[in-house]
């Protein structure tokens, strides 16, 4: 069976060679090994920069994202105030980075514990089989086929709007599409002979599932984790932005730009909407470079 | 093939009710009093906390929460929705009257999506490694890394603030009899809701027509003297249209979701918008009637997906 | 019993019981204390913030009274002074752990950054807060305790809210023992409630108020913030000709059947306005003003002027009041008729009377003279068909109250009436979910043309209309709820030709618009902090 697939592997890798040969368009395949490369790193940098700006907050902005100032209200940019002032004058670079840090924990940190649940139940389900992996299954799929803003907003609705509730949404919401992805790898590794062995040890189920079989889904699981955390920070910004997500007293990225919906700050005061967007769009643009690596990298059969 | 359809809606049946079993329990844990929810809280102060007692007591509520559902099941099935707590018109009006509108929308962003998307992604995949390919590659990344609703603010900046081509929202004024007349009013909400998702459908044919290229078959094809672009366009295409199906399908649900906050800025009068609403107003039952709505349709569209996937391509039908 | 759906939806929505003192973790109220709440008003700049955050366009408020005859002198006007609030709060022992919780029912921005302004104003002295807006249950604001508890049913400690009073009165009856959610009863008010309301003389009711003011200002149930004009803004294509400009809220007379339009590029003139209907029609009794539906196509028995002040009549064509203020009668206007063409008559304002006083809420000021009417207990309670206060004789309806009611004529010149013969089979507790407020006949100067519910209405001038028939062709009205986030947007687009707003931030846009005039209306509108003074208060979880 391995050398099945082995075989499989090589066949299609000529034919690729083959196709570009015929392609002739002179050293394809390399530029864009190369051009993912650079991206990849150039979105390592990025979100390097703006996660780490978020974590130092403190110690690269003099000022309290909360501190108000009536008098310097709507400043535009200027050396005092790099990103210049709202419309209570707070510093809007100070809430920027300082919104950075929820608008990551909740962006990234429910994409990890969505995927750590998704890996948890699929593996564990993938490899018993049976009952459980029936309603698992039927559970994951209930799950996904809502579209997920509005499964959100539904559960906001019943549970109320807070900080925790919204990352514990996002984490309802969103460990179907690991958890089919490891489900899916652990039903086509729980036959390979490998796994026989270990099982006609005598180790137990956990062990065999989750210290032999699991290292083989992380990858795509680590792919997976990226785009899951662009998605959930889009969702949080739309959600906030629309007053429905993080509650307005903590600054987020999304609440931030809640002010943009009065068109005079629109036309106006560019600075209050126009650098977070910038910001969440890099973010986002960053994890998606990183996460378009990582798949070129760990599942070298995707073409291009 | 019949088969293949059955067992599919078989298994859809019980999904739908317990989507609607989780829906009305969802419905029994809102708190919130219908009478007060047609007071403004300036007006509320003034009422007498009796007349408000009287008018709940003539809803008594005794029965046990599985009769209850039973009830409630058996209206939806025969079309009653129930009554949006803030304005008691019945659900099925309110969502019947916004659909047009969203689909108006939906419909033309699929369309332009899929179509720019396609072409866009299979260009990139046949130029694969030039510069219009890697270009479209960042774009691309770019269009799902904007979020929707800050393209849309600029773009209604520019197009409709600053430099007044088009209006600022809505969707009709009286007097427009042809579609001609409120397309403008289309125009900025249909174009921010397709570039965003022209850009996934790009990156998923691009991927699916490289996959497809280099296939055996497509060999043989060449090997048989084919001109190019008849391997590439006849044979290519139609395999790699499968996954491109399944793919549209799975944008789905960011059609739906990307309406709720496209309608919001543009003040489209759509069941996205009015969802919004409803949620921020706290209508329980049209909050959850929407959702309803919207999961079912979901599911029969994806339903509708596979059995087109399966006539496309034979194979699926026996997984 | 015959268990409608809709009963049963509606019941099952209510889930919950209104919140019970006794079901919930209760805790000592430091707000019950004096001291803590003229602290607060001290701690909070309300002068920079009118500068700033409002733009100048709010005025100081001292009292919930605003300025005008009824205003006491030599009133504190507890000018920002963080040091004396920190005495003030130290002297009272204020626990700085406690975590102040503001409640707050408006949407819009401006609000969101009052709050968090004031954070930081409380802070600045020591005091924490969190703000949240009030959702679902208005109970949440107005629930009452029991009069001879110490417990408050709501848990708030703050509400930053409004009072948009028809009649000066209604600033203080909230207070009435038994019948406030934040202010526990005490006997000095009592007797200061007693002395405004007991006297239908201007002269001794301005006394009371004044020493009222004077008590309240040292007591503080209500933080005065700052009144806030009525902007009605106007685009250059319309000139009211004379009509008056006041509180738009209501109805009064602005004599539009007057109003001179500038005809558009097509020759038509159409008018273009906001609060239109966004799914339905709202019946009239609650909100007289809200929708632009309830001012246009329905009439009322008495018109107004500016300040509602009762001026003539609209479908009475005259009335008389007696000598003790508690009998009213109406000559029904001849000619009057509703926009289907049958005949406006007696009957119909009987059964709309009737009706109003068993079916859904209706304003405080219209309850409150209804309640007041002779024979209305027993009529409520069942016991009596119909209401031996309201006699017919030919076109002349007469009111007998049994208590005196001084804003009875106010009741009227906003109580719309509305057609017997099209609603009168249907449940008054239902009212507003029958099908007529889809597109609902009044007896108004204009009827409803055609209605794209949550796109726009459109309303002509009523041919029939006893008044005589309106110069201009049409009005269209864009749906929108009472704070209409598309004022600046619709005008500067051309498409909004009236309306009032009183939004600070949408009058700077408005201003700035060649084609838009703002006209600033005195309205009495006064924004406060109230202040749950009850010993303990549950928690809010």
């Amino acid at each position: 069976m391995a050398n099945a697939y082995l075989n499989r592997k090589f066949d299609k890798m000529r034919a690729a060679e083959e196709a570009g040969q015929l392609k002739s368009k002179g050293g394809g395949r390399a530029l864009r090994k190369m051009l993912n490369n650079r991206l990849a790193v150039a979105g390592l940098i990025i979100f390097g920069i703006i996660f780490f700006a978020a974590v130092f907050a403190p110690l690269l902005t003099q000022y309290d994202p909360g501190k108000i100032d009536l008098r310097a209200r709507l400043q535009p940019p200027s050396w005092e105030h790099i990103f210049g002032t709202d419309a209570t004058g707070r510093d809007i670079f100070a809430r920027v980075i300082f919104g950075g840090r929820i608008s990551i924990l909740v962006g990234l940190g429910s994409a990890l514990m969505a995927a750590a649940v998704g890996v948890a139940i699929g593996a564990y389900t993938g490899y018993k089989g049976g009952w459980a992996d029936m309603v698992a299954l039927r559970i994951s799929e209930i799950v996904t086929s809502f579209p997920q803003i509005i499964l959100v907003l539904m559960i906001v609705t019943i549970l109320g709007q807070s900080l925790g509730n919204l990352i514990l949404i996002f984490v309802l919401t969103g460990w179907g599409q690991t958890y089919r992805l490891v489900r899916a790898r652990m039903l086509s590794v729980r036959e390979e002979e490998y796994v026989q062995a270990l099982q006609s040890f005598g180790l137990g189920t956990f062990r065999v599932c989750y210290k032999h079989m699991l290292p083989n889904a992380l990858g795509p699981v680590m792919v997976n984790v990226t785009l899951t955390t662009a998605a959930f920070i889009l969702t949080e910004a739309g959600l906030s932005f629309l007053g429905l997500g993080v509650p307005s007293n903590i600054p987020t990225w999304g609440n931030i730009l809640i002010a943009a919906n009065d068109l005079r700050v629109l036309q106006n005061n560019w600075w209050i909407w126009l650098p977070v967007g910038g910001v969440i769009s890099l973010f986002v643009l960053s994890v998606n470079f990183i996460g378009d690596g990582l798949r070129d990298s760990t599942d070298s059969s995707v073409q291009g | 093939m019949l088969t293949f359809v059955i067992r599919r809606i078989l298994i859809l049946i019980p999904m739908l009710i317990l989507i609607s079993f989780m829906i009305f329990g969802g419905l029994e844990l809102t708190p919130g009093d219908a009478v007060s929810q047609m007071l403004s809280p300036e007006i509320a102060g003034t009422i007498s906390a009796e007349e408000l007692d009287a008018l709940r007591e003539k809803f008594g509520l005794n029965a046990s929460f599985l009769e209850r559902y039973w009830i409630w099941l058996s209206n939806v099935m025969q079309g009653n929705f129930g009554y949006s707590l803030a304005s008691g018109v019945a659900i099925t009006d309110v969502f019947f009257d916004r659909l047009p509108a969203t689909l108006e929308l939906a419909t033309l962003a699929l369309f332009f999506s899929s179509i720019f998307g396609i072409a866009l992604g299979t260009m990139a995949a046949l130029r694969r490694g030039s510069l219009a390919d890697g270009s479209l590659t960042v774009a691309g990344m770019l269009g799902v890394s904007i979020p929707e609703f800050f393209f849309a603010l600029v773009s209604l900046l520019i197009f409709a603030l600053n430099l007044n081509w088009l209006p600022v929202g809505g969707r009709l004024l009286p007097g427009y009899e042809s579609f001609w007349d409120r397309a403008p009013h289309l125009v900025m909400p249909v174009m921010v809701m397709s570039l965003m998702m022209t850009a996934g459908v790009m990156r998923y044919a691009r991927s699916a027509m490289l996959d497809s290229m280099s296939k055996e078959f497509m060999r043989t094809a060449r090997s048989k003297g084919l001109p190019e672009w008849r391997v590439n366009f006849l044979h290519g295409f139609r395999t790699a249209l499968t996954p491109v199906i399944v793919l549209i399908g799975f944008r789905l649900p960011t059609l739906i979701g990307g309406t709720v906050i496209i309608e919001q800025v543009f003040q489209w009068p759509g069941v996205g918008n009015e969802f919004v609403q409803a949620v921020r107003g706290q209508d329980y039952p049209l909050v959850m009637m929407i959702a309803l709505f919207s999961v079912s349709a979901m599911l029969v569209a994806s339903l509708i997906i596979d059995v087109l996937t399966a006539l496309i391509d034979p194979r699926v039908r026996l997984g | 019993m015959k268990l409608s759906f809709k009963a049963l939806a509606l019941a099952s929505a209510m889930a919950v019981a209104t919140p019970s003192a006794y079901a919930q973790e209760v805790i000592a109220n430091p707000f019950s204390d004096v001291r803590v709440r003229q602290a607060i008003a001290y701690a909070i700049d309300m002068e920079t913030i009118a500068e700033t955050l409002y733009e100048g366009r709010v005025i100081l408020a001292d009292s919930m009274i605003p300025n005008g005859s009824f205003k006491a002198d030599g009133l504190n006007d507890y000018a920002y002074d963080p040091e004396k609030a920190r005495a003030l709060l130290a002297e009272a022992g204020w626990d700085e752990d406690y975590v102040v919780d503001v409640m707050f029912y408006y949407g819009d921005q401006i609000t969101l950054d009052l709050m968090t302004v004031m954070q930081a104003y409380l802070a600045d002295v020591g005091v924490q807060m969190t703000y949240r807006k009030m959702e679902g249950d208005p109970a949440q604001l107005t629930a009452v305790a029991d009069p001879d508890g110490d417990t408050s049913v709501v848990a708030w400690d703050l509400a930053y809210g409004a009072k948009a009073a028809l009649v000066m009165q209604e600033y203080y009856s909230v207070y009435a023992d038994g019948e406030s959610a934040y202010t526990p009863g005490n006997a000095t008010r009592n007797e200061l409630l007693g002395r405004i309301n007991g006297t239908a003389n201007i002269e001794e009711q301005i006394a009371a108020f004044k020493d009222f003011e004077q008590f309240e200002n040292v007591e503080l149930s209500d933080i005065p913030l700052y009144y806030q004009q009525l902007y009605i803004f106007e685009s250059d294509r319309l000139d009211r000709n004379g009509g008056l400009y006041g509180n738009d809220q209501f109805n009064y007379d602005w004599g539009i059947l007057n109003w001179e339009v500038t005809p558009d590029a097509d020759g038509n003139k159409v008018l273009y306005t906001n609060k239109g209907p966004i799914q339905v029609f709202f019946t009239p009794w609650l909100n007289p003003g809200l929708q632009i539906a309830s001012k246009i196509v329905f009439d009322r028995l008495l018109t107004a002027d500016g300040s509602l002040v009762p001026t003539g009549g609209q479908l009475a064509e005259a009335y008389t009041v007696s000598d003790d203020g508690l009998t009213i009668t109406f000559d029904m206007r001849d000619g009057a008729t509703w926009h289907d063409g049958a005949p406006v008559t007696a009957e119909d304002v009987v059964w709309s009377l009737q009706t109003a006083m068993i079916g859904a809420p209706i304003n405080a000021v219209m309850a409150n003279t209804l309640t007041s009417i002779e024979g209305a207990a027993a009529f409520k309670a069942g016991d009596a068909d119909s209401v031996s206060g309201i006699s017919v004789e030919g076109d002349i309806v007469t009111i007998q109250l049994a208590t005196i009611d001084p804003s009875v004529l106010v009741t009227f010149t906003q109580f719309a009436i509305l057609p017997k013969h099209l609603l009168e089979n249907v449940d008054p507790l239902e009212l507003q979910q029958d099908a007529f407020w889809q597109n609902p006949i009044g007896s108004g100067p204009f009827r409803v043309e055609e209605v794209q519910m949550n796109d726009f209405t459109r309303f002509v001038p009523y041919e029939g209309y006893w008044g005589g028939v309106a110069s201009f062709d049409e009005i269209v009205a864009f749906p929108s709820e009472d704070v209409d986030p598309n004022v600046v947007k619709n005008a500067g687009a051309g498409r909004l030709d009236f309306g009032f707003t009183k939004s600070v931030s949408d009058v700077a846009s408005l201003e700035a618009m060649d084609n838009m005039r703002v006209i600033g209306a005195d309205i009495p509108y006064t924004r406060s902090l109230r202040v749950n003074a009850y010993p303990n208060r549950p928690v809010n979880n």
